[in-house]
């Protein structure tokens, strides 16, 4: 057991040091959520929701933290995994004696560690920026609503490699599965609304939509999310069993 | 190691659906020794080669490796033998040093960093990016984790397919290495030539079946090939002065005398003897050559009519 996590470290050690090392990778997971969360949020400043006394940015960066989750989590372990299927490195692992669990643990490892660090530098940033800070009650929920967050969209990623075909795809297909969801959700503008009520219906059904509740929650007074974090609950089980049943070590 | 050998395949059968991949397969791999598995496209070297490291569950048949049990010994088997791909990438932001490092970490008992790179001499490209190594340096990575973990056995399927001659003759070059280290290899291949130049022994695999196994020299009496003598016909036989050797069957075209005989000593005392008895001396241009590979193939595989 001690040596699976000795090896899963070692594992989740070099994969950080190669996301570091692509500029394609580090540059794109970190710069497009702290771009948006700067462009639109300087566009929110002085804005307050309409019929309240909360700033937009108070509701806006708790957004952009879900948006950062996402995209380190859902986005790049989704695309990762597809390209190291598609490359053979999966199927290549399978010749070692790596016990499996070991390395989905440092690929899963590596992607909490991301996730982490872009969760904090759009944490410090809104709140540099825009003075956005979370309630001093809303620790708990910051911290339940971001590791719910990270394991269900990590979950949702390996669920999500396993139906792209092709490495060229891979990103594309990630971005493109969740961004409009996005949208709707609101994650980029706090004021959204106007939607059909059916379409908002359905937007509530998905998880990105509860994820930015949840830690919008954690910034300005809300009620407590219990469907939101049962609906979190909910995705990770399916994404969980999904990426199970659909895994394979090669392409 | 109390097995005598290291690989044993015996009455090995594969069927995918009703089609019979496999029908039959039986050879043995000793230690120590370059094994080759040698057939044309389609004849069941990689699916022999997956069974035995324990991707694929055969239909029937026994098959022992290093005295485990690939299928269900797998985690096992994986600590003692390196097996090579035919087709398989790399992390690709990964750095030579740094990839093989990572791999040593697998393994219980891994061989030294530095030796790695030496036995498949990738010193110099050592601190290159993944992505920037040519087709032979990345065959050559691919050698260098198969033996990160230091394994008694290495797999190598069709190790030099598509290569040109200078990426080939490095490859071998590391192949030959591993012998050195006192590895046993079973390679498979549908190149001759690599068969000829690397294998102590040869099995050769066509339709399912091995047709074949032995020496390069064994497999060749075995198909019936016979060794070619020939030597500059003598003025005194060309002008029909002395009679033909009895017992052999020489042919005189022109200026070169042929025969071909399955017991080239036998043949050669008679021919010696014969000359001795005309006083033709030593037969001048004499050249003994033994079938080679090539000819027993194409003669098994019935290219050649």
């Amino acid at each position: 057991m001690t040596r699976s996590i000795r090896l899963a470290m070692g594992q989740a050690l070099i994969e950080q040091r190669s996301f570091w090392r692509s500029a394609e990778y580090a540059l794109f997971t970190f710069a497009f959520p702290l771009m948006i969360l700067l462009l639109i949020g300087a566009a929110n400043v002085g804005s307050y929701l309409p019929g309240t006394h909360i700033k937009n940015t108070t509701v806006f960066v708790p957004g952009i933290l879900a948006f950062g989750v996402i995209v380190a989590a859902y986005v790049n372990l989704g695309s990762k995994v597809a390209v190291l299927r598609h490359d053979g490195v999966l199927k290549r692992i399978k010749t070692t004696p790596l016990p499996s669990g070991a390395y989905l643990g440092g690929l899963l490892a590596s992607t909490v560690a991301t996730a982490m660090l872009l969760t904090a530098g759009t944490g410090l940033i809104g709140w540099l920026a825009f003075g956005a800070v979370p309630r001093p009650g809303g620790l708990l929920t910051l911290a339940a609503g971001l590791v719910l967050g990270i394991v269900c969209f990590a979950s949702l990623g390996l669920a999500i490699s396993s139906v792209i075909t092709s490495a060229e795809s891979a990103g594309p297909v990630t971005y493109a599965s969740f961004l409009p969801i996005a949208i709707i959700s609101g994650v980029f503008d706090p004021t959204f609304g106007g939607l059909p009520a059916w379409l908002s219906h359905v937007v509530d059904l998905f998880p990105v939509k509860s994820l930015a509740q949840v830690l919008q929650g954690a910034y300005a007074v809300r009620p407590f999310p219990a469907w939101d974090l049962a609906n979190l609950g909910l995705w990770t089980a399916a994404g969980a069993a999904f990426a199970v049943w659909r895994f394979r070590w090669h392409s | 190691m109390t097995d005598r050998v290291a690989v044993q395949v015996c009455d090995l059968r594969m069927n995918y659906g009703a089609t019979q991949v496999l029908c039959g397969v039986d050879f043995e791999v000793r230690y120590g020794e370059v094994f080759c598995l040698l057939g044309p496209n389609g004849a069941g070297k990689t699916t022999t080669l997956e069974i035995l490291e324990g991707f694929r569950r055969p239909t029937a048949g026994t098959v022992r490796v290093l005295g485990l049990d690939p299928a269900a010994q797998a985690a096992r088997l994986r600590e003692r033998a390196g097996m090579v791909l035919q087709e398989c990438g790399f992390p690709r932001q990964a750095r030579v040093a740094e990839l093989i490092d990572l791999w040593r970490t697998y393994y219980p008992n891994p061989r030294p960093l530095c030796d790695l790179l030496e036995v498949v001499e990738l010193a110099e490209a050592r601190n290159t990016q993944v992505r920037k190594l040519s087709v032979g340096q990345r065959r050559r990575l691919d050698f260098a984790l198969a033996l990160a973990g230091d394994p008694d056995l290495v797999f190598l399927d069709e190790p030099t397919t598509g290569f040109d001659p200078e990426a080939r003759r490095r490859c071998w070059a590391a192949i030959e290495n591993l012998r050195r280290l006192g590895k046993t290899v079973l390679l498979t291949t549908h190149y001759l030539d690599e068969a000829e130049r690397l294998a102590d022994r040869i099995a050769i695999l066509r339709s399912g079946r091995i047709e074949l196994t032995g020496t390069t020299q064994e497999v060749a009496v075995l198909a019936g090939l016979a060794t070619r003598i020939s030597f500059t016909t003598p003025a005194a036989l060309r002008r029909g002065q002395i009679p033909l050797p009895d017992g052999i069957d020489l042919a005189v075209r022109g200026s070169e005398s042929v025969c071909h005989s399955g017991n080239p000593g036998m043949t050669l005392r008679l021919l010696l003897d014969w000359a001795l008895q005309h006083s033709l001396g030593d037969l001048d241009g004499l050249a003994v050559t033994a079938p080679s590979l090539e000819d027993t193939y194409l003669q098994l595989t019935g290219a050649r009519t």
